[in-house]
């Protein structure tokens, strides 16, 4: 096993589509961290993941999962890492068992016990096909596969859309618990940001092919804020200190870059912390500046 | 070893309805082929040109016509894989494209293997039950890995066929090509001094002269029919293999 400080690295990568670039993209995800990777509906967070499982290839650039080379030692890490896509991509006419008997030749880590565990966990039918299960038991089971083989990196592409909140939050429970040892590392995309929120430790919002932001999400949420003001106010606020600016009837909300400094420069406005959702909506707005 | 357990074990699992359809079907074929022969036996023995052992080497020879189709045509892996997401799945599994590719050609010579052994079965209970000894194995092996050989030609052609199409109208156009350049290839080869008998009259109002089945009945139980079926049967392996692998190499736009 080698010893690597970055779960994943991604330095200048470019893809190109027509119509759609990946615009070299960098950031590390340590090991130990759950990275939440968030961005609207074609910003390319599918793609980048895509691109660093060697599903698709890029154009340009360099990815390092586990500390190996993402093409070159492609088999090694394949050993290592597991990964849950949106869709169950298992057969519908195979029973939860016929998985294990699958999986148990490909992995050399493969734990039966864990597997039986996770399902009896998560109270998947043994008897019935996979393809009679429902949208949230097919994704447990993806998950309990994924589970059962000692992965140290934890690859999810929207996993948790489109499951109720109380299987979301069973679900974010059993990443914390997975997560215990610090060795072990998750990179999650989600439109959700209330369950990243929960539970990354660092988050990268990715808008049209190119990263925005990417850091540890505390610090993120602590140097943005809403600031509120009457519209002629806008006036006397710097440019460079602006995300964008949402209007309404009543005034105008901005989106400072910094929120400590920003107290301090405009200290007749009030300014509230920003949720990651704030962030994520006044960020997308930033090439129209005011928006409502 | 455990790896390609498991990824037989999946192949298996996957055709297992389509593999008892054909299993149905061959058993019904089997029969049928076999009526005849059990009601002339019981009811009025005939002798002579009019006796059904006469038949027996057409009944085995379409047995192990059928037997190789269906061992040899596609399972329909590929597609329902590509339909399941298990295709993109896999890329992010870790047996290599390779250990895909010889599981794949593994999973069909378990087909190649199971109806080979089921026609020869069926000849050879065939043949003892009604005392016929004019031709051997060898006779229905001809005949079966030439219709294993036949239909895996098509099974790769198709395959590289859905490799080069980027969609689905480019997978309609090159079948298209293909088809045409097939029947092109065909029409040539009609061309050829001695390939081209449409315009030869039938002799006695026998579509095939006696002369002519004894020439193919001698090539169908000849050993060196066998070993150039073997050859091309072994280069096909090779081929299919080849298709598969870069097939599950090949990634997403």
């Amino acid at each position: 096993m080698n010893y690597y400080e970055n779960a994943v690295e991604i330095k200048g990568v470019t893809k190109k589509y027509d119509g759609f670039t990946l615009d070299n993209i960098s950031f590390d995800i340590p090991k130990g961290c759950i990275m939440g990777f968030i961005g609207q509906n074609g910003a390319g967070k599918t793609t980048t993941i895509r691109s660093l499982l060697h599903i698709t290839d890029i154009n340009d650039g360099e990815i390092k999962l586990l500390g190996l080379d993402h093409i070159k030692d492609e088999n090694a890490i394949k050993k290592r890492i597991a990964v849950v896509f949106d869709e169950l991509p298992f057969h519908d006419v195979f029973y939860a068992k016929d998985m294990a008997r699958i999986f148990e030749g490909m992995y050399p880590e493969w734990d039966n016990a864990a597997y039986l565990n996770y399902i009896e966990r998560f109270q998947l039918p043994q008897k019935k096909r996979i393809g009679q299960f429902s949208k949230g038991m097919k994704m447990k089971l993806q998950i309990a596969c994924a589970l059962s083989h000692n992965a140290e990196l934890l690859v999810m592409d929207e996993a948790t859309t489109g499951l109720d909140p109380v299987v979301r939050d069973e679900i974010l429970r059993i990443f914390m618990e997975y997560l215990q040892n610090g060795e072990r590392s998750i990179l999650m995309s989600s439109h959700i940001t209330s369950d990243l929120e929960k539970i990354a430790d660092m988050v990268t919002f990715i808008d049209k092919g190119r990263i925005l932001l990417t850091g540890y999400k505390d610090e993120i949420i602590e140097k943005h804020g809403i600031l509120k003001c009457d519209k002629d106010k806008i006036q006397e606020i710097d440019a460079e200190d602006i995300v964008s600016i949402r209007t309404n009837n009543f005034g105008a909300e901005v989106m400072v870059t910094n929120r400590e400094s920003a107290s301090c420069k405009y200290r007749d406005c009030v300014i509230d912390p920003a949720s990651l959702d704030d962030i994520m909506l006044y960020y997308v707005h930033r090439d129209a500046k005011e928006w409502s | 070893m455990k790896l390609y357990r498991s990824l037989i074990y999946r192949e298996l699992m996957l055709t297992r309805k389509r593999f008892i359809l054909m299993l149905i079907l061959f058993l019904l074929l089997a029969l049928l082929m076999m009526t005849p022969l059990i009601l002339v036996f019981i009811f009025k023995p005939v002798e002579g040109e009019e006796s059904p052992l006469e038949m027996i080497p057409l009944f085995v020879g379409i047995v192990a016509l059928t037997g190789g189709f269906m061992a040899g045509t596609n399972n329909g892996l590929q597609k329902a894989d590509i339909s399941s997401g298990w295709k993109r799945y896999s890329f992010v599994l870790p047996p290599t494209a390779k250990q895909q590719a010889l599981s794949d050609l593994l999973t069909k010579l378990c087909y190649i293997l199971f109806f080979g052994l089921l026609s020869w079965a069926f000849e050879f209970v065939y043949t003892a039950a009604a005392g016929y000894s004019n031709f051997g194995i060898i006779y229905m092996l001809n005949i079966y890995l030439g219709a294993v050989c036949a239909v895996m030609l098509v099974d790769i052609a198709y395959s590289y066929i859905m490799m080069c199409a980027k969609d689905k109208n480019q997978l309609k156009l090159i079948s298209v090509l293909a088809f045409v350049g097939a029947g092109f290839v065909f029409r040539v080869f009609g061309l050829f001094p001695g390939m081209n008998k449409a315009g030869k009259p039938a002799e006695d109002d026998v579509m095939i002269s006696e002369e002519a089945v004894n020439k193919f009945e001698t090539i169908l139980c000849s050993g060196k029919t066998t070993l150039c079926i073997l050859a091309v049967f072994v280069v096909l392996c090779v081929l299919f293999f080849l298709a598969m692998w870069r097939s599950h190499e090949r990634r997403e736009p």
